[in-house]
């Protein structure tokens, strides 16, 4: 064995991708070290969790899905708060602010972080604005949330990070108004029959809605009639929206999209389109590193092309493709096709409260495709079907909204069963 | 390998469970238990860490009241996996886990004593030779005293433990349309093995379908048509496993396919049709809807088990019940519930037997042919056969 062969395999990144690869390589045989590199000093968290943790509905603990036990069964090498500040692919090294270290084969699995794109620079005095993904995110907006003087959030943006906030901020009992460029919410996955049917819930719970509006300004102003001596803010934030209104709010939260954290690679090293490109072992066009989660850009099943599939579940698998592919090949073995990523649909399921939203497959509605919609009273699920070659059809997206969120019930069971349905299709 | 057989699976699902908590609120048997689907995956893996012998292990986890509900009060209805914000397969989940409660010794025997489909004698086998039930004139690739074995079969024709057992009319009634409609016929009266599965006799109830895949492939058939959507799937992945090229079609598409004419009138009462959890994209209920005549909108239609799956009597007769009552209660009264898969149709007969209701219950083959089931004689049957002159042999057999 030569010295590259005996370097570490690194991780980058502890979250779902990092651990479920340190998994696999664990399950698959790889007994050498495993060096995980965070950016935090915690146990990796669920994202998904966040939004719960700070509407109170989850404990700090509970946002953790795996506990330390299991992890140190793993046998990690965890370097913690030390992001990766470049990847030398030629030299098979990582530099850090704690020193270069060497691999043999290297998992990219820094997932990607929200952006505030359009924010524009608050006047008056400094003011961040709140955005949702981490721990610290989480900790920060739960402080604001706990804290009474706070009554009005202002929530930018429509998507399911947007909408987890405001839930968030509804669970709290905050008054809540969303601004969103598009004129609908639920951003590019909802055709509009369906995202009416959730802002009437939305709307049902008290929320403003201004839809088809920026935010265009954004100053720190006194607070009228604020009474320092009782500890409430002193502040407050003067928001005028693109159409010229405006309005006051305590606080603002921002989810513009999210961006994939691949700052450390240097250009022209890997190839990169929108994230990394990688083949169905999770390779990148370096044999020896492998990309998973939001910053891979794999095969996704109804295009065919390779697309960034943003979800918990494609974070897990790919994780766990490249842990076994690196784990076949530093045993000596090729990767076999069983343990090939089998490519992925777009999937979301959201609650805001007791409106559900589930779908799954594209919304994309091309002059080809054929959308029908079926309205119950509690229900509307819009299917997005599309001509076969051979004649007949296939579904490749549908929209469902169920006024009722209850767990185990038929939306659940149509939802699941539809999207069995795309991907039945798909392969 | 560590003291679990299983513990790649667990660890496989504990990488993926966000531990959001949205399963629990979709099963009452983890609600019972208070455990997420991860926090089963966790629980095993924890009892393995802190057991050194396997004889610790199976104490570690017996002690865990909360794992052990979790684990044998599961219907196999998915409930919680269609309410899985992550989509994961919680059926891999509970069906590895029974595997490691069945070698850790953790189903008692008397669970699964009478379900061993595939060894001479189980609950059916017992039910049809003490009542006369034989198919030896339809299985006609079997050879048998009076008819060599024949091949060159068109069709063969499953029609699962339940129905070959507890409907020998309408069995051979569907059979006899069958052959109408699809040329020369056989049947394959085996079980696909699913209370194998439930019993954590995994291995064997592949093997049990791989068999069967085998008998298919000698018939010549070219085509297997299941009544239940469970048989469907099983034999489906058994042919595809032992690469055996038979196309298997559900009932309800093949009398679709054929033009198949109903030889009675659908009931005047409104429909409720009980989906098989085990048809989770919804293609058997789709076929059944169709061959029916019903929109798939218009009925109302419940999901989730009838309270049969899992094994779960074996282990909580009265969640069993409850789960029957539970899916029964959406019927509005006066109704006839169409189930799709027979065991569903005997299970909620059983429970309107001690707790009647207002309701029609119904297999749909049972709104289509002129037999039916006679669901009085079934049980009573199925009690008397414990007395009298086979009594004392089935305790023996089934100790």
């Amino acid at each position: 064995m030569n010295e590259q062969q005996q370097a570490a395999v690194a991780i980058i990144g502890y979250g779902t991708a990092g651990v479920n690869a340190a998994i696999a390589l664990r399950r698959f045989g790889y007994a050498g070290v495993i060096r995980v590199f965070s950016d935090t000093n915690t146990l990796p968290y669920s994202p998904i969790l966040t939004s719960y943790y700070a509407g109170g509905q989850k404990t700090y603990d509970e946002c953790f899905p795996w506990s330390a036990e299991e992890l140190a069964e793993l046998d990690l090498e965890v370097v913690q708060d030390c992001p990766v500040t470049s990847l030398d692919v030629a030299g098979h090294a990582l530099h850090t602010p704690k020193g270069d270290f060497a691999y043999s084969k290297c998992v990219i699995a820094t997932g990607a972080t929200p952006m505030c794109y359009g924010f524009p620079q608050v006047e008056g005095g400094s003011y961040e604005p709140l955005v949702l993904r981490s721990m610290d995110d989480a900790e920060r907006l739960k402080g604001v949330l706990e804290d009474d003087s706070c009554k009005r959030v202002l929530v930018s943006g429509a998507s399911m990070v947007a909408l987890k906030t405001l839930e968030a901020c509804l669970n709290r009992g905050k008054q809540v108004t969303l601004v969103g460029m598009n004129p609908h919410v639920l951003d590019f996955n909802a055709l509009p029959q369906a995202a009416e049917r959730f802002e009437r819930g939305l709307l049902g719970y008290g929320v403003e809605l201004r839809l088809g509006q920026t935010i265009a300004a954004v100053e720190r102003v006194a607070r009228e009639g604020a009474d320092a001596a009782d500890g409430g803010r002193d502040w407050q934030l003067k928001v005028t929206f693109s159409g010229g209104d405006v309005d006051y709010f305590d606080e603002i939260s921002v989810s513009h999209g999210m961006k994939c954290n691949l700052d450390f690679v240097e250009p022209g090293t890997l190839e990169i389109d929108r994230a990394l490109v990688v083949d169905e072992f999770m390779c990148t066009s370096d044999p020896d590193v492998y990309a998973a989660g939001d910053v891979a850009q794999a095969t996704e099943l109804i295009s065919g092309q390779k697309r960034i599939v943003g979800i918990w579940k494609n974070a897990a698998l790919q994780g766990e493709c490249a842990g076994r592919a690196i784990a076949c090949e530093l045993a000596g073995a090729e990767p076999t096709a069983e343990g090939a990523f089998k490519g992925s649909i777009s999937m979301n399921t959201i609650a805001v409260k007791d409106t559900l939203f589930i779908s799954a497959g594209t919304m994309e509605v091309t002059p080809e495709r054929r959308v029908e919609v079926r309205e119950t009273d509690d229900m509307t699920v819009l299917y997005i079907f599309e001509p076969l070659p051979e004649g007949g059809e296939r579904l490749v997206g549908f929209n469902l909204v169920c006024d009722h969120d209850e767990e185990g019930s038929r939306a659940y069971d149509t939802g699941a069963m539809l999207t069995l349905r795309i991907e039945a299709a798909c392969r | 390998m560590g003291l679990l057989e299983r513990s790649d699976a667990y660890w496989k699902f504990t990488g993926q469970c966000t531990q959001c908590g949205h399963c629990t609120k979709a099963c009452d048997s983890l609600i019972a238990a208070d455990m997420t689907l991860g926090d089963i995956a966790q629980a095993l893996l924890a009892a393995e860490r802190e057991s050194e012998t396997v004889d610790q292990l199976r104490m570690n986890i017996a002690a865990n009241g909360q794992l052990v509900q979790a684990v044998r009060g599961c219907f196999f209805c998915t409930s919680c996996k269609n309410t899985c914000f992550a989509h994961n397969d919680v059926c891999d989940l509970i069906y590895n886990a029974r595997v490691d409660f069945q070698k850790l010794g953790l189903i008692p025997r008397e669970a699964w004593s009478s379900v061993l489909v595939d060894e001479e004698w189980d609950i059916f086998t017992a039910y049809r030779a003490i009542h006369g039930i034989g198919y030896s004139d339809l299985t006609r690739h079997v050879a048998t005293e009076e008819a060599p074995a024949q091949t060159g079969f068109d069709v063969a024709f499953f029609p699962g433990c339940s129905l070959a057992a507890y409907g020998p009319e309408l069995t051979r009634e569907i059979f006899a349309t069958v052959e109408e409609l699809g040329g020369k016929a056989t049947m394959i009266d085996h079980c696909c093995g699913s209370s194998l599965k439930s019993a954590g006799f995994f291995d064997r109830a592949e093997t049990l379908c791989d068999n069967n895949s085998r008998e298919i492939e000698q018939s010549g058939a070219k085509q297997l048509v299941c009544v239940c959507p469970g048989c469907a799937n099983d034999m489906k992945k058994a042919l595809e496993r032992t690469g055996v090229d038979v196309e298997v079609v559900s009932l309800a598409a093949f009398l679709n396919e054929h033009g198949f004419t109903p030889k009675r009138e659908l009931p005047d009462t409104p429909l409720c049709i009980s989906k098989s959890c085990q048809d989770r994209d919804g293609t058997y209920l789709e076929q059944t809807c169709e061959l029916l005549g019903v929109d798939e909108q218009t009925p109302t239609i419940f999901h989730g088990c009838c309270g049969a799956g899992g094994a779960v009597s074996a282990f909580d007769p009265d969640r069993q019940a409850a789960q029957a009552d539970s899916k029964l209660s959406f019927a509005e009264d006066g109704s006839t519930v169409v189930t799709m898969c027979p065991t569903c149709t005997y299970t909620y007969a059983f429970r309107m037997m001690s707790a009647p209701r207002n309701l029609q219950n119904k297999h749909y083959t049972e709104l289509l042919f002129e037999s039916q089931f006679d669901w009085s004689t079934v049980f009573y049957q199925l009690n008397s056969m414990w007395y009298g002159e086979y009594g004392a042999w089935l305790a023996q057999v089934f100790a």
